[in-house]
């Protein structure tokens, strides 16, 4: 496959747009060392997951419209969001399944499975001296099986850990529960305040129990949350994108 | 806030108590992990359970009837329950036909959800439960806060003290084998005076006939086998075709229950004792109408093994009784609003759509995919929140266009970065209960675009 | 009637046809790895296990061992405890001796059934159960020992695998909650 041939779209969740623009930034950076020619479509929103996470499926059918609009012409979109992603391949199953819908459930990819199932690498040349705790997002691992969740008798396999594996000098920090949820959930954190931050703080404590330094993750809304309640306790834990640390690189 | 939201923050109050009940469940989960894992063929395994479950609510009828037949042909009498008042009619007409005043009974989530137990005690029946966790939830007056480990919400300590109300324990001993051991003495005497004995339903087999109940206190089999009367109780749901099937299914539901390798006891009662009496009772209430609802129909296949409810993060951090429902956690989450969708309307939020529940269960129930869907259905029936919907269809129109979009994202983060502190941490602000907004960058993703890409982009991407 | 009116919502509302998948089977391991997995699960579920190697050494060992315990496998033991006997004087039984036809080394369970004793609760009852076990029937899992019963049914069959037992308190295993407190295989 030549890849420079390649038409990609770069699709900016929401919540990174507006708060967390550095990993848009990574993400987009990274994806053009690689060699890739890149667009970013300016009349993208949202995937629409918060609308229907929340049970509005309905209402969320315009900003699916707008995004399929903005994106089925790429050869493949890329995301920074495993949650987004997920969505848009599972989710969109109730648009009318035109030649555009189903180009974009097809082709969207989370930005590490892309690059490891498309490009086809995981050595991206990095350095990262530092004690990374991966948190594994839900909807990467179990929606977009991006590794092998705890929970079932497969081999195993992460493509996250493959590519953070690569990073010289990194030391990737095991955790008591590998793979459990940070409670975020969307609209989950809003409707269900107490259990959602029961549940980020018990997730934090894994990882500052194992000595991590570094938390990171497929989706900055997890991270948000984590983050949030990291600040609110005072923790010095850092939060830092998976394409920040993948951007992070020599190539 | 709602109800379930409501009823975890009161359970959350007590921090150490929900790490507590947290860390005991999770550690059910590991046992169930290695379990399967020393199973190789473990997910062809819950393939084949799904397909069985699959092929008999496909045949349903036809199996009732075998199962019946075969039944009756071993000296069974059968009775059908449409509904719970049904169910509980049937019930005490036999314990009247035999003048009997003493029942005991074994762990049956049906007869939970049937309201047996209050029903009998209205007609002056004595009804002991007597799986451990459920002496002492009755003892408490309470409902089972889990379908495996009824008592899974309670201390020693609280045992302790109810036992030395109830059975004359000494005070203060808590010692877990000296309170069985109290238990012991105390339900071997209701054993051996009971004159009807109880049980709920593992498995019903068509081929045969008979019924099986998985225990590892070994008090359905005390009770059964002391009572010249026994009364199984089983949904219409937990037919199974041939005994062969039971070999598949024996090997899954230990194993994700508490992560045993099988129950202490897998029996299988076919024919009354000599000079016995033997009474299945099949009950409907309600699952021949949820089998018609195509998007939820998978969740008849559940066998009650409760292993999602081990690895539910909001489960465990939120406890069995924060559901209100006969069955809590993910499963009860789906089940429970098919009979009654507005009292039950919270529960299929009450999760953060992990997909941890669909990936250990047995029998592969789509879990997450149905508490998505209820939730579209909830709103769609208008069952939600107004409040909600209306925020959802403004949502809805930011969302669907770039220009709203980008404008109100500006004004929020102008907001944030400018508002005193107290206009965004008040009690208005859920998400500022235990976190922090983020900091707030000085410009967005789109406007760093337009600012280095002058030119590029756009909605034909032309360059 | 309830019963038609069942059948009739079930029969507009079930499924469309799903096959009934073939008979789920695995490869069988050789009997001497049978064996001795059969020993390691007996003990993690709470049983002891002896192996007397040998059908001539049986009797002297569970006579040895079990004095004083009531053997099933005796006409006069059997005679004696009819299926209509009083549930007190079964409370009384102490430690029983019975056969169980053959064991199963996924899960160190043993099957028995009313060929196996004459009254239903006499291996529920008793404090403590000692069962024997001829090593060479031991099968690899349950879909064997499911096709080795076929529909060979009778009135009352069970699995037993280890002591009673619950975790009902803060999930603290305590052996002996209604049957055996102790539970033995004596393998021959």
């Amino acid at each position: 496959m030549n890849l420079k041939n390649l038409h990609i779209g770069l699709f900016i969740p929401c919540y990174i747009d507006q708060f967390y623009p550095q990993v848009g930034i990574a993400t987009l950076e990274l994806l053009q060392k690689l060699g890739l020619d890149v667009h970013y479509p300016l009349e993208q929103t949202c995937c629409g997951q918060p609308l229907a996470n929340s049970g509005s499926e309905k209402e969320a059918i315009p900003v699916y419209k707008n995004f399929v609009e903005n994106f089925s012409r790429f050869d493949y979109v890329v995301s920074p969001s495993g949650s987004c992603v997920y969505h848009v391949r599972e989710h969109y199953n109730i648009l009318e399944q035109t030649d555009e819908v189903e180009r974009v459930r097809k082709n969207t990819f989370e930005l590490c499975e892309f690059i490891v199932d498309i490009l086809k690498t995981d050595d991206l040349k990095i350095e990262y001296p530092h004690k990374v705790g991966i948190h594994q997002s839900c909807h990467g691992l179990r929606g977009l099986k991006l590794g092998t969740p705890s929970e079932l008798v497969t081999e195993r396999s992460s493509k996250v850990h493959r590519l953070l594996k690569k990073a010289k000098g990194i030391e990737i920090i095991g955790l008591d529960r590998e793979d459990e949820c940070c409670g975020f959930g969307g609209t989950f954190s809003v409707f269900e305040p107490d259990v959602s931050v029961k549940m980020g703080k018990d997730r934090l404590e894994d990882h500052l129990r194992n000595g991590v330094e570094i938390i990171t993750a497929t989706d900055m809304s997890c991270l948000m949350h984590l983050e949030g309640i990291a600040r609110r306790q005072k923790h010095n834990l850092k939060a830092v994108h998976i394409a920040e640390i993948l951007n992070s690189n020599r190539l | 806030m709602t109800g379930h939201a409501h009823k975890a923050g009161q359970f959350l109050k007590n921090g150490e108590r929900a790490s507590w009940h947290d860390e005991t469940l999770w550690i059910v989960r590991q046992k169930r992990d290695k379990m399967a894992r020393a199973v190789p063929e473990w997910e062809s395994l819950r393939e084949q359970a799904s397909q069985i479950k699959q092929h008999t609510l496909s045949e349903l009828d036809n199996y009732l009837i075998q199962f019946e037949q075969q039944a009756v042909k071993n000296g069974v009498q059968v009775h059908w329950a449409a509904n719970a008042g049904g169910f509980n009619e049937i019930v005490s007409g036999i314990i009247k036909e035999n003048n009997a005043r003493k029942v005991v009974k074994s762990k049956s989530m049906l007869t939970e959800e049937c309201g047996l137990n209050p029903f009998l005690e209205k007609q002056g029946v004595e009804v002991t439960d007597t799986d451990l966790g459920e002496r002492i939830i009755q003892f408490r007056d309470e409902p089972p806060s889990h379908i495996v480990m009824p008592a899974i919400h309670l201390k020693k300590e609280e045992i302790s003290e109810l036992f030395h109300e109830k059975l004359h324990t000494e005070k203060g001993n808590s010692d877990p084998a000296y309170l069985t051991a109290a238990a012991r003495l105390h339900l071997r005497q209701k054993f051996l005076e009971a004159e009807v004995a109880i049980t709920g339903v593992n498995f019903a087999v068509a081929e045969t006939g008979a019924v099986v109940v998985c225990t590892n206190e070994g008090n359905a089999d005390m009770g059964v086998h002391a009572a010249p009367v026994q009364i199984h109780c089983v949904g219409i749901e937990k037919i199974i075709p041939r005994m062969e099937d039971l070999g598949v299914f024996t090997r899954l539901l230990a194993r994700s229950a508490t992560g045993q390798p099988v129950t202490a006891y897998t029996s299988h009662y076919l024919a009354p004792k000599p000079g016995g009496q033997m009474h299945i009772v099949i009950v409907d209430n309600g699952r021949s109408q949820h089998l018609g609802k195509e998007d939820y129909r998978n969740a008849l296949k559940c066998i009650r093994c409760g292993a999602c409810m081990n690895t539910c993060p909001v489960y465990r951090k939120s406890g069995g009784h924060s559901y209100g429902s006969v069955i809590p956690g993910p499963i009860g989450s789906i089940l429970a609003p098919h009979t009654n969708s507005k009292k039950y309307k919270d529960l299929p939020f009450a999760s953060s759509l992990c997909g941890s529940c669909s990936n250990v269960c047995p029998v592969k129930i789509d879990i997450h995919d149905q508490l998505y869907r209820w939730r579209q259905d909830l709103s769609e029936k208008k069952i939600v929140s107004p409040g909600k919907r209306a925020t959802m269809k403004v949502a809805g129109k930011v969302l669907s266009g770039s220009r709203m979009y980008d404008l109100s994202g500006k004004m929020a983060r102008w907001g944030i970065k400018n508002l005193p502190r107290m206009f965004i941490y008040n009690r208005l602000n859920v998400w500022g209960k235990g976190r922090e907004l983020p900091e707030i960058p000085k410009e967005s993703f789109k406007q760093w675009y337009k600012k280095t890409h002058q030119g590029k982009g756009g909605k034909n991407g032309q360059e | 009637m309830d019963r038609n009116k069942i059948l009739q919502t079930i029969r507009k509302n079930k499924a469309q046809a799903a096959p009934l998948p073939k008979t789920f089977s695995t490869p069988e391991e050789e009997p001497k790895k049978l064996l001795d997995r059969f020993k390691e699960i007996l003990q993690q579920v709470g049983g002891e296990c002896f192996d007397v190697k040998g059908a001539e050494n049986l009797n002297l060992f569970v006579e040895e061992h079990f004095p004083g315990a009531k053997d099933f496998r005796k006409k006069e033991t059997w005679e004696k405890y009819p299926p209509g006997c009083g549930k007190e004087e079964l409370s009384q039984l102490g430690a029983v001796i019975l056969e169980a036809q053959f064991g199963v080394a996924e899960n160190g369970a043993v099957w028995m059934d009313e060929s196996n004793f004459p009254n239903r609760l006499v291996p529920f009852i008793a404090e403590k159960l000692v069962v024997c076990l001829d090593s060479e029937q031991i099968c690899g899992n349950m879909h064997t020992a499911y096709s080795r019963l076929g529909n060979r049914t009778n009135g009352f069959g069970v699995f037993v695998s280890g002591p009673s037992k619950t975790a009902d308190i803060e999930q603290n295993l305590v052996l002996g909650a209604h049957g055996a407190k102790e539970y033995f295989v004596v393998l021959f």
